[in-house]
């Protein structure tokens, strides 16, 4: 049987093969991981779902691979490759469906396969066959001819299914997973001439990531699409100061240590219920604004690898403390990119906060489909007029970058004054267990 | 002294440097060629292919008036006027490389006479006669080719030993030849001198000739070789050679037994080595790879992004028209363009008797490399114009795709086969499949029909041979 790539997460439908941890000839256990997949944002292990030997491998490491193709081929265990036919014969369909619902989804083989999911396949090791000419066109244009479905004898692709190819690529949705290919294809056209860096001084060259290209890919599309304006603003966070110090020692025993972001998550939760829109999506394909009535809040992550920003549900619901430990552990997992795929996802708002190692306002890029996310700089004592007397006061800089399409700068600034009047005067019952 | 400026500096005008500098320069940059040797060609048109196949045909005329006879049509015995031969054959050579000088001046490419030397990734030094010149270059694309490999050991400082390139040279016809390495160049000079009527002995360290080669093309060069040369000596290894007054006395271990003979003259041809010697890459950023051939990607480029390499000295298939190709694609990827030396259709044509030319996946990796594959084969005996040619020794077959029928691989063994592999080479650059292949009508009598031939044999219709299997038409 083949293992093939199981559902990897809502809206997920492709990955690239990390590694690879398993050889032809291997005998391998249920469950056992047979190949770890980069996705989106994480590195997830491939478990089989049956126990066998290792006939065949159809990926290297750097394919990107869709949901439903073929990883790996098992004869599946000994017993049913070897077995005298007598034997086998009286329980032929028990046998059947012992294997079967274990494999994986059947679904994706049975969908009907878009236009991006189509892969060449050849035994030989073949390229897809297309003459040299369609070939050189589709190397300029940056067209992977193995998603190309040839029309011809033996799936041979012509001139004309190059074009079809990329007028279905072009009628797609730029949002979206399966929509990489024509940014792809425009990054490629656009790519600017080779400099020669090493003509001014030693150079080293390295490959980036495929979490960088993703970085890049989406911050690119928001910096692109969405009007960005960000508000700045400088709130005075005495009182939440006060508040760590008084309940932080008690919390820490527990073994939960009470950090800022917390408290502006919370805060941030109270803004966004006062004003909903900036819980919003907007679908641009319906003209439609959605609000959603829950509260997901991504927090970016600053890894080894990049910027990873994972997503901590119903914040609204939990308590200040629990917030704190369950950050923590996210972060945590984030960094070693243990994350799941669904915690990458259903963000509503974000918030990126670079206190920890410093910095004053900058002007976040927004997290698309989302349409504000939050700055967090470091606080510091500042002079600061309260009373009118000048005083050396805890000052946290503040920037809302917003979608200027759905938000006005109005809207804004009562939002930052929500934010600043919640962690001016944070409720003291939030942080009661 | 001020350095020459130039967009591209190609060094070496072998097939591989000339087709990469006419190209640049007809795409609209300033190419300076810089050549050692007098004329342009490189070893192809002065001393390989273009001298080895004159002196082929010269032959090959030879033994085909001596079958003849059977044909009822005799001819008197040859007489052979070496000079004459020697002449003629360096007549096509001048021919060929003053063409070339031609075409480089109408196209306006500098052609410089002398050493090229790297002093740095972007100013190469060149020794003319006239003293040093520097060009200062934008990209340089090494094409310096290799040379007959000639080890230490037989290295004796005497003329009796010969490479190809001496050989060629045909300074006389020794009685007595020992050709050391049944390759495809020990072959076909070994044709050529036993033609001429050398008494020749090949040796061969491999247990079979022409290594590479699917055995059933092999096989009827085999058939022809045992005939025309005294001995096919394979497992067989030169362990000393010595002069011994006007012969050289060599010692063969045959089984781990030392055996003398003595021969008028020994042909080496034990392979070729790349020129990569001072050419001063070690001041660029250009890099061997562990057989010391210069590392490039699929775009020809060498650890120095301003540095291309192509053809023989870039390693892979020592072809011709391989170094043709990664000219154009260097000179492609200079320009900005897409191009890449990846999936490129590379033929190999051996000159013996009969031809043996090849493309794609040969039987024998398709079964290496486990590779599910159908063989389809045609023989020529089958063949009306194989017969009339009185040459049915041939064979010709598809390597292909089970499941989709896909041409993977073409062989062909008979006269003009070389001719015929171009065929192949379309059908697998296009992707072709055995049933465009046999629909694809070829005219009657022509040893191209073979070709369609073949692949009706695959489907199990083929007319002029009968085949017990019919394979079921794909869905």
């Amino acid at each position: 049987m083949d293992v093939r790539v199981p559902r990897l997460a809502e809206g997920v439908e492709s990955a690239t093969v990390a590694n690879i941890l398993v050889a032809p000839g291997d005998r391998i256990e249920k469950d056992q991981v047979i190949l770890e997949l980069e996705t989106e944002k994480a590195v997830g292990p491939i478990p089989s779902p049956v126990s066998g030997e290792v006939s065949r491998i159809h990926v290297k490491p750097g394919d990107e691979v869709s949901v439903g193709q073929p990883l790996i081929t098992l004869s599946e265990s000994g017993a049913a490759a070897t077995a005298p036919a007598p034997e086998a014969k009286p329980q032929p369909a028990a046998q059947a469906k012992s294997v079967r619902p274990a494999a994986a989804p059947e679904p994706a083989r049975a969908a009907p396969q878009a236009a991006g999911e189509y892969r060449y396949q050849s035994a030989a090791g073949a390229p897809p066959p297309a003459a040299p000419s369609v070939r050189k066109i589709a190397g300029e244009l940056g067209i992977d001819l193995t998603r190309v479905k040839g029309s011809e004898r033996g799936g041979r692709i012509t001139i004309a299914d190059l074009r079809s190819y990329i007028a279905a690529l072009q009628q797609r949705p730029a949002d979206g997973a399966p929509a990489a290919a024509p940014t792809a294809v425009a990054e490629e056209k656009h790519a600017p001439q080779a400099i020669d860096f090493s003509r001014w001084g030693p150079v080293e060259k390295k490959p980036i990531t495929s979490v960088r290209r993703t970085i890049g890919q989406r911050m690119y599309e928001s910096w692109h699409t969405i009007p960005h304006v960000t508000q700045f603003e400088d709130i005075d966070i005495t009182n939440v100061t006060n508040l760590r110090k008084q309940y932080g020692p008690e919390l820490a025993k527990k073994g939960k240590h009470l950090t800022l972001t917390p408290f502006v998550l919370k805060a941030v939760v109270a803004a966004l219920k006062k004003y909903p829109i900036f819980n919003s999506s907007l679908d641009e394909a319906t003209g439609e604004v959605v609000y959603k009535n829950y509260f997901h809040i991504g927090v970016a992550v600053d890894t080894e690898a990049g910027l990873i920003v994972p997503v901590l549900r119903d914040v609204d619901k939990k308590t200040l403390a629990d917030l704190s430990q369950e950050l923590n552990a996210l972060v945590e997992r984030t960094r070693k990119r243990k994350v799941s795929l669904d915690e990458l996802q259903g963000g509503s708002f974000t918030i990126s906060n670079q206190g920890g190692i410093g910095g004053g306002h900058f002007t976040p890029i927004i997290n698309k489909p989302e349409v504000a996310i939050l700055g967090i700089g470091r606080s510091s004592l500042k002079a600061a007029v309260k009373d009118g007397k000048i005083e050396a006061r805890p000052i946290l800089p503040l920037a809302l970058s917003y979608d200027h399409r759905v938000v006005d700068g109005a809207d804004a600034v009562r939002f930052i004054g929500e934010l600043v009047g919640v962690l001016e005067n944070f409720p003291e019952d939030l942080l009661k267990d | 002294m001020e350095p020459i400026k130039t967009d591209i500096v190609v060094v070496g005008a072998g097939p591989g440097g000339y087709a990469a500098a006419f190209y640049a320069a007809d795409k609209g940059k300033k190419v300076i060629l810089v050549e050692r040797e007098k004329r342009l060609g490189g070893v192809c048109l002065n001393a390989g292919c273009i001298p080895s196949k004159a002196l082929l045909h010269a032959t090959h005329s030879m033994r085909d008036m001596e079958h003849s006879t059977e044909r009822g049509v005799a001819f008197s015995k040859p007489k052979i006027d070496l000079d004459k031969l020697r002449g003629w054959k360096n007549s096509v050579i001048a021919k060929l490389t003053q063409g070339l000088a031609g075409l480089a001046e109408r196209r306006g490419v500098e052609v410089m006479q002398g050493r090229g030397y790297f002093e740095d990734s972007r100013t190469l030094r060149v020794e003319t006669s006239k003293g040093q010149k520097f060009v200062n270059y934008d990209q340089a694309i090494i094409a310096v080719g290799s040379r007959a490999a000639l080890p230490a050991a037989f290295d004796l400082g005497n003329k009796r030993v010969m490479t190809s390139t001496e050989a060629l040279e045909l300074e006389e016809i020794p009685k007595n030849l020992l050709v050391v390495g049944a390759g495809y160049i020990g072959m076909e000079l070994g044709t050529v001198y036993a033609t001429l009527g050398s008494t020749v002995v090949v040796t061969e360290a491999l247990p079979n000739i022409l290594t590479g080669v699917d055995s059933d093309l092999a096989r009827p060069v085999m058939r022809y070789a045992e005939k025309a040369f005294k001995e096919i000596r394979l497992n067989t290894k030169v362990a000393k050679m010595a002069t011994s007054g006007k012969q050289i006395k060599v010692t063969f271990t045959v089984e781990g037994k030392a055996k003398e003979e003595s021969y008028d003259r020994v042909l080496v041809c034990v392979g070729r080595v790349p020129n990569c010697k001072d050419l001063g890459l070690e001041n660029t950023k250009a890099a061997l790879d562990e057989k010391g051939f210069v590392k490039v990607n699929a775009q020809m480029q060498t650890g120095d992004p301003a540095i291309y390499a192509i053809g023989d000295v870039a390693g892979g298939a020592l072809l011709a028209h391989k170094a043709m190709k990664e000219g154009r694609i260097a000179v492609e990827s200079i320009l900005g363009e897409y191009s890449t030396s990846e999936n490129v259709v590379i033929p190999a044509v051996v000159f013996t008797d009969p031809e043996v030319a090849w493309c794609g996946l040969t039987e024998a990796e398709a079964k290496q490399k486990g590779i599910a594959v159908q063989v389809a084969r045609f023989p020529w005996a089958a063949s009306g114009r194989a017969i009339t040619l009185d040459r049915p020794d041939g064979l010709t077959k598809f390597v292909i795709d089970a499941e989709s029928e896909r041409i993977l691989g073409v062989g062909i063994v008979g006269v003009n086969a070389g001719e015929l592999i171009g065929e192949g080479v379309l059908a697998m650059e296009m992707g072709a499949t055995a049933r465009d292949m046999a629909e694809s009508v070829h005219p009657h009598p022509t040893l191209s029909e073979t070709l369609m031939e073949a692949a009706e044999v695959f489907y199990g219709y083929p007319t002029d041979t009968f085949v017990q299997k019919k394979r079921t038409p794909l869905p």
